[in-house]
């Protein structure tokens, strides 16, 4: 037989070919390669979750190869000794077990709660850079909602995986978890019944939780984070506006080789963070919590940070209580399930109001800096600062007792604060956008201060104006157009000096990338005459 | 605890604790008490007899007599002339006993520096010494609880299970108040439970003896002195001793809270500066 | 595909990729004309090939790595040899877990910190830009599929409409087919709150239905039963009804916290609970019990203050006062904790001379 030499450098030539001849992926692939993608730091927070959310996956899975989801009273005999005899479901004693006895267990649980706050953490943040920069605007409205429904999904899912080791802390929240259902008008027992499988706690309930903590509510938000960056990549990704980018370019680089190897080192950053905390800080001592007993608690017990604003809520809430004849709506109804209903479904359609009200049917794809939009960033503001109290309120017996505050005290506090202080914020920020851009407007009109006084030869004292633009035949500066973007605004800005700290945050606001208008030319140091005091 | 093998310490783990007594027992029992009140009440009225004749000096052991002159120095503004109290100022120490002293002043919380809320710990205006003599003089005033002598933390060789008992009995009856991590918590108004992380061993038992400020009063009926010494030995072993296995930071042992915290100021903050970086030009 | 917007892309012109002149480069430009992509810079950080500065970058770069290499190798170290066990008190096992994560998190941010360098600094600075296409697909497109989905509509629609039989006989085989669906969900997973024989909303351990129709003790946690000295003046006691399971988690409703008042304190509850219709004679002597379940969301409402006598819930604040019936005076609370009508039997033990009068736990729609 003869036999045939193998070309080895011809070897994945042929194998790219074979599997183009059968998927045809060469030009989809090419397209891939060559995609653009904007660099701003406020683009990689969305990175966060998603990478948190990958660290779950992995962590996760770890943690069902030894976790038990039954509710089976057991008696606990393992390594824990200040246990050892007690009686506790085998729900608890599995997580004890991860914890004490499986090697690296207590690492992987503290991987995976950490990782869970910050995807919680970073989807908000993330959410408030969409907000304020506003690039939920058309044609990204779906990709909001879905975001949206990502952070109720992530809700769910923490609380549903904060309930399973069945300890006393997250057994006490359980319990309030019922107690939400119950209140419910017309359906609440039958609802709490169904769920529970009875009474309260009843047998099923970690179970039940466990599936939709491991299967049904992950796999959602598999599908929806895949749409949303399917959405992403499709749409492309918004800009800020600056040089050469316009509403129908994307400025940046492509996926391949720079902006993908940036994520992946990114991904590597989040995961050594996680890490980090989790060998840092202890997380959610479940030992020292003991099994979940009805007649058991803690001080200070708190839901996961990402539900206090729920608990806050629920915390200053006044005693209404609605009778309706022979029956009653009971006050916890109010926070907890319209409160809760509505914040997270309600600015699902905040995209849709703004164009209405605007009026606006355009397509977006250049953002808009917080301070041209004074009445988002005003709404953006309230909105958070009512998150912001919500949640310092849900922990509000912490700071009492830290602070030595009075309870009452804090709890009044929160109430007026909920009321006042939303406006308040409204009012500040829509000050503070208005000022930025009168601001930016006079140094567009006159030049950037420069700090050198002169004086002229009738006596009076001018500041000398480093202009930005051309000069009209009088020296003065040509009004220029504002661009939507950064504009210099202090000496070294504009190349005069070297900027006070060298590195971080310079570069991000780099002069050269700054038009002071569309269509001018960027401003380069090396064309301006030097400024200086006079003397040399 | 005398149960000496080990199965018989298992059992008792799940066994009651007083299972119902026979008539005789009980009968016997209530002989005793009456006894025991009788001499009582003898006793309290020996000591409260000669208060009527506030000249008369006193009985006082050397002990006392000492406690005596820090008392007329230091407490008689507020507790009155031989702890007798004063309205509206400082309630009587008619029957306190020493464990109550102990523990008020023993942590510095007594004497009192205003009149607030709850009074605060702080560092102890008398030493070891002085403050066994108050206790001495107002034990010898009025009667009431007296600490044990003896180790108030059980020797986990012979006797391991004492450690988890103890455990389960802090969960019942403490940790409402003082946490699940003995960090203390708020209570209603401006009062609170303190953190028990440096609670010594006397102090803790005072505390539960003779029911300080607000907190509820655990007598030796409630929580036998085996029971109480078993919840020191948790605090002591678990809370206070044993270095946190899940980290170098516990966060306080505050919950959620802290933990919410440091997700913001450590996590999200490294990131975002790692992010600022990585999109800054360089 | 023309480019509308973008001029940068139209001047370029189309190459033959099948030249053998162009070079590597080349030919990627190519395909991201095709791509309708345009380089604006694509150049080097450094000046000059093994220039200083990117010596010294691909020295920091190495080191990053290095450090990777040895946080992982460190990790595995720690992982295999490090004692893990736990121990009471301050041992080597207690450093495990940080070790891990402090060896690990090195490691990976060090890792991510180097790729993240050799992207910044070593690869060609670049700046690109695609041209995007927004605002639906061509007039023509629009109509073409608009029509297609159209015809389906009237291939399917008018079809059934058409006939008649069809119609009703989808009707027909479809409905029961989506409630087959649903069936076993609504059928296995509904319960009925208030199917049993002593409503689970309404009943306690303390019910004597529950004892046999015998009343029932209080008990602690491991089930001894109390008698009245064995709480403490100005103490206060978790107690369960001493029933098999009284005290575990499936009588979740039933913890109650048995008060022993001091005696002017008691003389005022006991003056408002006799002014009561449901609390009175609920009281025995100078004790009370209240259901430890807030009435609020269910928490143990347990934080019990001797001289205020209130008593706090730690989840929301709730505050009741215990010398008014348990009033709530503060907080999201409305309802006043249940009373637990207590008695001594002839033994000498605390019992439960009946059930609450109220209803326990949390508020919900139909409560009486």
């Amino acid at each position: 037989m003869k036999r045939r030499k193998v070309d080895l450098q011809q070897a994945p030539v042929n194998a790219a070919k074979g599997v183009d001849e059968r998927f045809q992926a060469a030009t989809p692939l090419r397209a891939l390669l060559n995609k653009v993608f904007p660099d701003h730091w406020s683009f990689l927070l969305g990175e966060i979750a998603l990478f948190s959310f990958i660290i779950l996956l992995l962590t996760g899975v770890f943690l069902t190869l030894f976790f038990d989801p039954s509710m089976k009273e057991v008696a606990y005999e393992g390594a824990y000794p200040a246990l050892r005899g007690t009686e506790m479901s085998a729900a608890y004693e599995s997580s004890l077990h991860i914890s004490f006895e499986v090697r690296g267990g207590l690492f992987m649980r503290q991987m995976h709660h950490w990782a869970a706050l910050l995807f919680m953490a970073s989807i908000v943040i993330h959410m408030a850079r969409i907000f304020f920069t506003g690039a939920y605007r058309k044609p990204r409205e779906a990709n909001w909602a879905i975001g949206m429904i990502l952070f109720l999904l992530g809700f769910l899912a923490g609380f549903t995986g904060y309930s399973l080791p069945d300890d006393g802390l997250s057994g006490t929240g359980l319990r309030i978890a019922s107690a939400i259902m119950l209140s419910i008008p017309v359906v609440g027992t039958w609802l709490s019944a169904s769920i529970f499988g009875g009474e309260f706690p009843g047998h099923l309930i970690i179970g039940r939780f466990y599936i939709a903590h491991v299967l049904l509510i992950p796999g959602g938000l598999l599908a929806l984070i895949s749409v949303h960056l399917g959405l992403v990549f499709k749409q492309k990704h918004t800009q800020w506006p600056g040089p050469m980018r316009t509403n129908t370019n994307v400025v940046g680089e492509r996926m391949f080789p720079r902006y993908a190897l940036k994520q992946g080192g990114f991904f590597m950053a989040v995961f050594g963070t996680v890490a980090l905390m989790a060998g840092l800080f202890q997380i959610n001592p479940i030992w020292l919590f003991g099994p979940y007993r009805a007649s058991e608690v803690s001080s200070a017990s708190q839901p996961d940070w990402y539900v206090m604003f729920m608990d806050g809520l629920v915390r200053l809430m006044p005693n209404w209580q609605i009778y309706i004849g022979d029956y009653s709506i009971p006050p916890l109804f109010w926070p907890a399930v319209v409160g809760l209903g509505a914040l997270t479904t309600g600015p699902i359609f905040w995209p849709w109001i703004e164009a209405r009200k605007s009026g606006d049917k355009r397509i977006h794809n250049l953002l808009e800096r917080p301070r041209d939009n004074p009445e988002r960033v005003g709404i953006g503001a309230m909105a958070f600062t009512f998150f912001i109290i919500a949640t310092l309120s849900g922990g509000n017996d912490v700071i009492a007792d830290k602070f030595h505050i009075s309870l009452n005290a804090m709890t009044w506090a929160g109430r007026i604060g909920m009321l006042v202080l939303p406006p308040l914020a409204y009012f500040i920020s829509v000050r503070i956008c208005l000022g930025l851009q009168q601001h930016d407007r006079e140094v567009l009109a006159h030049g950037v201060e420069t700090g050198i006084i002169k004086r002229l030869p009738n006596g009076q004292f001018v500041e000398v104006h480093q202009p930005l633009g051309p000069v009209d035949d009088h020296g003065h500066p040509i009004p220029l157009e504002y661009g939507g973007w950064v504009v210099p605004k202090k000496m070294n800005r504009v190349g005069a000096l070297a900027p006070a700290v060298k590195g971080f945050f310079f570069p991000v606001e780099k002069p050269a990338e700054a038009p002071v208008s569309p269509g001018m030319p960027p401003v380069s140091g090396d064309t301006r005459e030097e400024i200086t005091s006079g003397r040399k | 605890m005398t149960s000496d093998t080990p199965a018989g310490r298992r059992l008792r783990v799940f066994s009651r604790r007083r299972g119902a007594p026979s008539k005789t027992r009980r009968r016997l029992g209530a002989a005793v008490r009456m006894v025991a009140a009788l001499a009582l009440a003898g006793g309290v009225y020996t000591a409260f007899a000669p208060g009527a004749f506030a000249d008369e000096p006193r009985q006082l052991s050397a002990t006392a007599q000492e406690g005596k002159q820090l008392y007329d120095n230091s407490c008689i503004t507020c507790h009155g002339r031989d702890g007798q109290g004063v309205d509206d100022r400082g309630p009587s120490l008619i029957g306190v006993g020493s464990a109550s002293v102990e523990f008020q002043v023993g942590t510095g919380r007594m004497p009192m520096v205003r009149q607030e809320a709850q009074a605060e710990q702080k560092k102890p205006q008398f030493d070891k010494n002085q403050t066994k003599q108050l206790g001495q003089y107002i034990q010898e005033l009025g009667g009431g609880p007296q600490l044990p002598s003896g180790e108030l933390v059980e020797n986990l060789e012979e006797n391991p299970e004492a450690l988890a008992r103890g455990g389960e009995l802090f969960r019942v009856n403490c940790t409402s108040c003082h946490s699940f991590t003995g960090a203390g918590g708020a209570l209603s108004s401006g009062k609170f439970a303190p953190a028990l992380h440096d609670a010594t061993p006397e102090q803790i038992y005072a505390a539960m003896l003779t029911g300080p400020q607000n907190m509820p009063v655990f007598g030796d009926n409630q929580l036998t002195p085996d029971e109480k010494r078993e919840i020191i030995t948790y605090i002591k072993v678990q809370l206070q001793d044993d270095r946190d296995p899940g980290g170098i930071f516990n966060l306080g042992g505050y919950g959620p809270s802290t933990e919410g915290i440091a997700i913001f100021l450590v996590g999200i903050v490294l990131l975002v500066f790692t992010a600022l970086w990585i999109a800054g030009k360089s | 595909m023309t480019t509308l917007h973008d001029d940068a892309t139209a001047t370029q012109k189309a190459v033959d990729v099948s030249d053998p002149r162009l070079s590597r480069f080349d030919i990627v430009k190519e395909g991201l004309r095709r791509d309708e992509i345009e380089i604006i810079t694509y150049e080097s950080q450094f000046q000059g090939t093994n220039s200083k500065a990117e010596k010294r970058v691909v020295r920091n770069i190495a080191l990053l790595f290095i450090i990777a290499g040895l946080g992982a190798l460190a990790f595995l170290g720690f992982y295999i040899w490090w004692p893990w066990r736990f121990e009471l008190g301050e041992t080597l096992s207690d450093f495990y877990t940080p070790l891990l994560g402090i060896s690990l998190g090195v490691s990976l941010f060090a890792l991510g910190l180097a790729i993240l360098a050799w992207a910044k600094k070593l690869l060609p600075h670049e700046v690109s830009i695609q041209a995007r296409h927004d605002g639906g697909s061509p007039t023509d497109e629009q109509k073409i599929t608009g029509q297609t989905m159209m015809f389906v509509a009237d291939e399917l629609g008018n079809g059934v409409q058409r006939r008649p039989l069809l119609k009703g006989a989808i009707g027909f085989g479809l409905a029961p087919i989506g409630l087959v669906a649903a069936a076993p969900l609504i059928g296995g997973l509904i319960e009925n709150p208030h199917k049993d024989e002593l409503p689970i909303m309404y009943t306690t351990g303390f019910n004597p239905g529950k004892n046999g129709g015998n009343l029932v003790r209080l008990t602690r946690e491991d089930g001894s039963p109390i008698r009245p000295e064995d709480v403490s003046t100005g103490g206060q006691m978790t107690v369960f009804p001493g029933i098999p399971h009284g005290a575990t988690n499936e009588y979740a409703d039933s913890p109650t916290l048995l008060i022993h008042l001091r005696a002017d304190d008691a003389q005022k509850t006991r003056e408002a609970a006799e002014a009561d219709r449901r609390n009175q004679g609920s009281m025995w002597g100078d004790y009370v019990a209240y259901s430890k379940i807030c009435t609020h969301a269910g928490c143990p409402a347990s934080l019990y203050e001797q001289q205020t006598n209130r008593l706090l819930c730690p989840c929301h604040q709730s505050q009741f006062l215990i010398t008014r019936n348990a009033q709530p005076i503060f907080g999201p609370a409305t309802r006043r904790l249940p009373m637990l009508p207590l008695g001594v039997d002839e033994e000498g033990y605390f019992v439960a001379t009946s059930d609450f009068k109220d209803t326990v736990g949390p508020d919900f729609w139909e409560r009486p």
